[in-house]
């Protein structure tokens, strides 16, 4: 429990924590002003216009942000104490690598939360009672599972900027890869030929989300196979980090 | 108490330390000299585990560093100054490391006022001079109140009232009975503040010995010097 509340006082006691927390919350207020002026849109369109529009929810635009921004915050939490002082303090490595892995994963998970249930909470209200498409969801029963994966996912990442952190041992290089896992690879794969351009697309995080929470009809994977999939991100990230810091020096 | 047996460490084909023995006594500031590329720091840092040996081992109180429940109770230790993050509070730096052994932050508002820095206890490290850091890794070193404390170089960049006030505070601790382990390349620093000394060059022990017996005809440098000599990197 000591390691734990030294990594969770590490955490407060820097500017670059709450940087990106704040962005995490301006990142929700652009979303409720997106969903605001798409319903401004929607009011004021003929019938077959409104038939076209894609849905306001603007959990389905930050959730992607917000995956990064917790990324680049395990990254922060690998690489930004020098290694010489953190392992002076706790030379146990496991224990280490066992607190800065529950303290971002908690976070993880608290900002995902708070994050889609603002972001969710807000859309529903701006949307109220219109139809769909732009209005998503019929009910609790149909936000839930979207919400529990992007929730799942930003917890997939942050771990995952963690074990590259621990990897690499550098903040800089650790964003760069989880960008390009992120954005960049996902952006790659719909080009390939078939039929990789599939295969390749529904194991990249932004398509996994959608297959975890099973609301795309005829998805490669099944929820169970994406979440296997996400876990298989943390396994093998977390798993290079953990290799990195118990074998190899300060 | 610290010993040192057998300990090994090599990069690739490059020993940069070689079979190395020795222990290090409590009640005594023991001086640990040696030319650059020497295989002081190296040594040290396989003392606190931060870097595993190739072989043998050091004990400290009979047990690996990694190997001590709450560390910073037995052992403190100022290697580096910098290793800090730059942009944390001074007081917030000393408040992690106490929690991570279970000390109270009392404690590290009572080291920063001992060490001189209860003024500046919340600027960020970076807008600290280089002396205040190494008041501030001192501190960092003296919170568990251990049994022994190693420096590494300590008075690199410091001023003369920073030199005197780093020696005064390692005689004091030795006189408290605790274990201090210095290494430094000032020869004129080292005789005035070690009663021990364990020399090394090219990661091999060359000399271990009280002050006195070294100094007996003639000053630390000259004896250093004549059992370093042509024992550089070369």
């Amino acid at each position: 429990m000591n390691a734990l509340a030294a990594e969770w006082l590490k955490l407060r006691t820097v500017r670059s924590s709450y940087g990106l927390i704040i962005t995490v919350g301006l990142m929700v207020v652009a979303g409720v002003l997106l969903s605001w002026l798409i319903v401004q849109d929607y009011d004021t369109s003929s019938a077959a216009e409104q038939a076209t529009f894609a849905s306001a929810d603007s959990s389905v635009v930050i959730t992607p942000v917000v995956q990064f921004l917790v990324a680049a915050l395990g990254a922060l939490v690998a690489t930004s104490d020098p290694r010489l002082t953190a392992l002076t303090a706790v030379p146990d490595r496991k224990r280490l690598l066992a607190a800065k892995s529950v303290l971002v994963a908690t976070t993880a998970v608290v900002v995902g939360a708070l994050a889609l249930v603002l972001s969710i909470g807000s859309s529903w209200l701006i949307m109220g009672d219109r139809p769909p498409p732009i209005a998503p969801w019929d009910g609790i029963g149909d936000v839930l599972p979207w919400a529990g994966a992007a929730v799942l996912s930003i917890l997939v990442t942050g771990l995952t900027g963690l074990g590259i952190g621990l990897a690499v041992r550098s903040t800089a290089v650790t964003i760069v890869v989880v960008g390009v896992l992120l954005w960049g690879l996902p952006a790659i794969t719909p080009m390939l030929p078939a039929p990789w351009n599939m295969d390749a697309s529904a194991v990249m995080v932004p398509y996994l989300v959608w297959e975890v929470a099973g609301v795309v009809d005829d998805a490669p994977l099944g929820p169970l196979a994406a979440v296997a999939v996400l876990a298989i991100y943390v396994l093998v990230t977390l798993g290079a980090g953990t290799v990195t810091l118990l074998r190899q020096d300060a | 108490m610290i010993e040192v047996r057998n300990l090994t460490k090599r990069y690739g084909d490059t020993k940069a330390v070689e079979d190395l023995s020795f222990t290090v006594h409590p009640g005594l500031v023991t001086g640990f000299l040696g030319p650059n590329g020497a295989g002081k720091s190296t040594t040290m840092r396989m003392i606190l585990g931060l870097d595993r040996p190739s072989g043998g081992e050091a004990l400290i109180a009979g047990r690996r560093y990694q190997d001590l429940d709450q560390p910073l109770r037995h052992v403190g230790a100022l290697l580096d100054p910098a290793a800090v993050h730059h942009g944390r509070k001074a007081l917030d730096h000393l408040r992690w490391i106490a929690a991570s052994n279970g000390i109270g932050e009392k404690r590290a508002v009572a080291l920063l006022e001992q060490v001189g820095l209860g003024g500046v206890r919340h600027k960020r490290i970076r807008a600290l001079s280089l002396g205040m850091k190494q008041r501030l890794g001192v501190a960092a070193a003296l919170l568990g109140d251990p049994g022994v404390l190693m420096f590494d170089e300590p008075v690199n960049g410091l001023d003369p009232e920073g030199v005197r006030w780093i020696r005064d505070l390692m005689r004091g601790l030795a006189k408290e009975g605790r274990t201090v382990f210095v290494s430094s390349h000032l020869m004129s620093e080292m005789a005035l503040t070690a009663d021990h000394v364990v020399i090394v060059a090219r990661g091999q022990l060359v000399k271990e010995t009280p002050m006195e017996a070294l100094t007996r005809n003639g000053s630390l440098e000259d004896a250093y010097l004549e059992l370093t000599s042509g024992r550089g990197l070369s």
